[in-house]
């Protein structure tokens, strides 16, 4: 749901983002009016489409004359590309940075990493 | 813009309401609870002819039967035909002091409200004089409604036929409306400032105006002109200070602010 | 026509010798909900009874719908003003107020207010005199939503409503402005609840404006800097500090407008930082300029 201190419309085209990546909503189908998010999320309607307006900016969306708003062809896979980097950049670069600092080597990482996702499958199986 | 899917624009024009629509509608804002206005003031009336039945037969006991002249002339020392106007007054008061902060919040305008006011005053005062000098006629017609009782044949009424009776009542009844109206306006206008200024000199006119007339000598002159108005006469003077209370309240209440 | 709804030049009210509203200046478009904030006594009420007609400015200019709203029945026509404290004749029940708004409201639903009596649980035949405080909070919001005036004032509309009742309140609202969108002005101190609902902020405190901003860019513009003392201070000299508070050896300072880059350096830091909400942000914004003045020609300043 909607949080204090985070523009709301960068959390409404996150979630948007989110529900394509996870295949919730499909390419070549509408999402949600403006209207409905902000009844959904009770905020007000200009806020949320300014969110949506942010993905159609992106190419994210696209209109369709008197019908609503569609997401584009192709749209998942290029937000799955642009995750990967936001990933890449926020998360793995500062994980080798302090594993630089601690004398840990990149190849040290990988295999503390692989353990890791072993264990906790094992954890999530039994 | 985001607004593009907004479905209508409806709220963003209103189609304006002439004046006299407008003026009409306060009328009906103050008629809304009909209690007020109608219900109660006949209510009143109804118990004080109750009363007024009982009181008969004392009247008829100490002067030796009813429906003799001296019983009819006894009768005519009751107030008991104005016995709504206590209320009245109280409902003037509150036409403005809770009727003017509703009409605000409204979206009234202050003339409006005053003009719309003045103007249910106007019908209210002309609708009790027929159904008082009415009545009046009907008592006289049926000998005090076949019992010998008589109520609107009281204090002036029913001495100088049916139109004085109808115009004396509608400026009573005219003045009885704006003096509590006036009274509202000055204190919803300058607070309690305004009422200690206003009772105060009322208060000094008063005694001014008794002391002058007492020094000079000229009660008989007062007593002569009195008389020579007829009932009539003093009810067309009464006229002037329901027009003073009127308009002044008007523009009183023009520059007045709702208490919050 | 022109897309402004309010506007205010110079607006200064007095009473006496005490000034209610100080010079302000600002314009409010057309159909958009704002939020008028500000603590009590700030001016809030004393500017929307200005706005309403029902006060007189003792200086300035003040346009609604392009004219004075004083004496103007054009304007008034178009404006809905519902105050906490609304009087209502003593003999009233609510359905004596139901029946005659509709004869000063053009765009009156009755329909909607049917419903919004039954969301309210509001009984009609009772006297006024007789209902709870929250009953009669409850007839102002019904009357400012179904009338659907083209300027709607809420002014603490939500005396005495408990919690059920007031998100009920701000559910219709969101619901019949998506449908028939109107100038809506809220003022309230319930900033949390409602901040969700604002397209633009504006604060006042001593009858000033404090704040005019979209509320997209108040949420996120200020973050919470918590860490060591030392570190702390290094890393906020030269912001724009809106508080700061300390334990110990910990220092945390609000400060304003940081970018991605700096967020990131303060992490490197090993600062912590925390969002602030448009609430805490107005808190702590209202209480610093009564407590150090020097801060007021921030980002945020009045004339911004």
């Amino acid at each position: 749901m909607i949080e204090a201190g985070k523009p709301i419309f960068v959390q409404i085209a996150d979630q948007i983002e989110n529900d394509i990546i996870d295949g919730v909503i499909k390419e070549e189908t509408p999402v949600p009016s403006t209207n409905e998010f902000a009844a959904f999320h009770r905020i007000n309607p200009a806020t949320a489409g300014k969110g949506v307006n942010r993905l159609v900016e992106d190419g994210i969306l696209y209109k369709r004359r008197g019908i609503g708003m569609f997401v584009a062809t192709g749209a998942r896979q290029r937000l799955i590309g642009a995750r990967t980097e936001q990933f890449r950049a926020n998360f793995v670069g500062p994980l080798l940075c302090e594993a630089a600092k601690l004398g840990i080597t990149p190849e040290q990482v990988a295999g503390m990493i692989r353990i890791e996702s072993s264990t906790e499958r094992k954890g999530s199986n039994s | 813009m985001t607004a593009t899917d907004f479905v209508t624009d409806t709220a963003t024009s209103v189609h304006p309401r002439s004046a006299p629509e407008r003026i009409w509608n306060v009328v009906r804002l103050h008629l809304v609870d009909r209690r007020t206005y109608i219900g109660i003031p006949w209510l009143i009336v109804g118990m004080a002819f109750v009363v007024t039945i009982f009181v008969a037969q004392i009247v008829g006991f100490t002067t030796g039967g009813l429906g003799t002249p001296d019983a009819i002339e006894g009768q005519r020392y009751s107030w008991a035909v104005l016995s709504p106007q206590w209320y009245l007054v109280i409902v003037g008061v509150q036409a403005i002091s809770f009727g003017f902060p509703l009409a605000l919040g409204f979206g009234v305008t202050r003339r409006d409200f005053y003009l719309g006011t003045a103007l249910l005053f106007v019908l209210i005062s002309a609708a009790n004089a027929l159904a008082f000098a009415v009545l009046t006629q009907i008592e006289q017609l049926t000998n005090g409604w076949w019992i010998d009782t008589y109520m609107f044949n009281a204090l002036w009424l029913g001495l100088d036929g049916f139109w004085v009776d109808l115009f004396s009542f509608f400026v009573m009844q005219l003045l009885v409306f704006f003096i509590g109206a006036s009274i509202a306006t000055i204190y919803m206008r300058w607070r309690m400032p305004g009422m200690l200024v206003f009772w105060s000199s009322l208060a000094l006119a008063v005694v001014g105006t008794v002391t002058i007339i007492t020094f000079t000598n000229s009660w008989p002159d007062v007593g002569l002109w009195y008389g020579a108005q007829g009932i009539a006469g003093i009810f067309a003077w009464l006229l002037l200070p329901a027009a003073i209370a009127g308009f002044g309240g008007f523009l009183a209440l023009r520059r007045a602010t709702p208490k919050s | 026509m022109t897309d402004t709804a309010v506007r205010v030049t110079g607006l200064t009210k007095k009473f006496g010798a005490f000034t209610a509203i100080d010079d302000m200046s600002f314009t409010v478009e057309r159909n958009k909900i704002y939020g008028l904030l500000g603590r009590n006594g700030a001016g809030k009420t004393t500017l929307m009874q200005l706005l309403s007609g029902q006060q007189f400015a003792t200086s300035g200019s003040l346009e609604v719908f392009g004219a004075s709203p004083v004496e103007n029945a054009r304007v008034l026509q178009s404006l809905c003003f519902i105050k906490e404290s609304q009087k209502y004749p003593d003999s009233f029940r609510p359905e004596h107020v139901l029946a005659s708004a509709p004869w000063f409201f053009a765009n009156w639903d009755a329909a909607l207010a049917d419903r919004l009596v039954d969301d309210f649980r509001l009984p009609l035949m009772r006297p006024i005199k007789k209902l709870s405080r929250g009953q009669l909070s409850a007839i102002g919001v019904i009357v400012g939503l179904a009338s659907r005036a083209p300027l709607t004032f809420f002014d603490e509309p939500y005396l005495g409503l408990d919690a059920v009742a007031r998100q009920i309140f701000y559910d219709r609202l969101l619901e019949d402005y998506v449908e028939h969108p109107r100038t809506i002005i809220l003022s309230t101190h319930l900033i949390d609840e409602v901040s969700n609902l604002l397209e633009h902020v504006l604060v006042i405190d001593e009858g000033r404006i404090l704040m005019d901003q979209d509320a997209e860019l108040l949420r996120g513009s200020a973050s919470t800097v918590v860490g060591k003392k030392t570190d702390v201070d290094a890393f906020v000299a030269g912001r724009d500090i809106i508080s700061r508070d300390g334990i110990g050896g910990l220092a945390s300072v609000t400060v304003a407008g940081l970018s991605e880059a700096e967020r990131a350096a303060a992490r490197a830091a090993g600062l912590e930082l925390s969002p602030v909400s448009l609430q805490q942000l107005i808190v702590q914004r209202t209480t610093s300029i009564t407590q150090e003045p020097e801060i007021k020609t921030d980002a945020w300043s009045a004339r911004a």
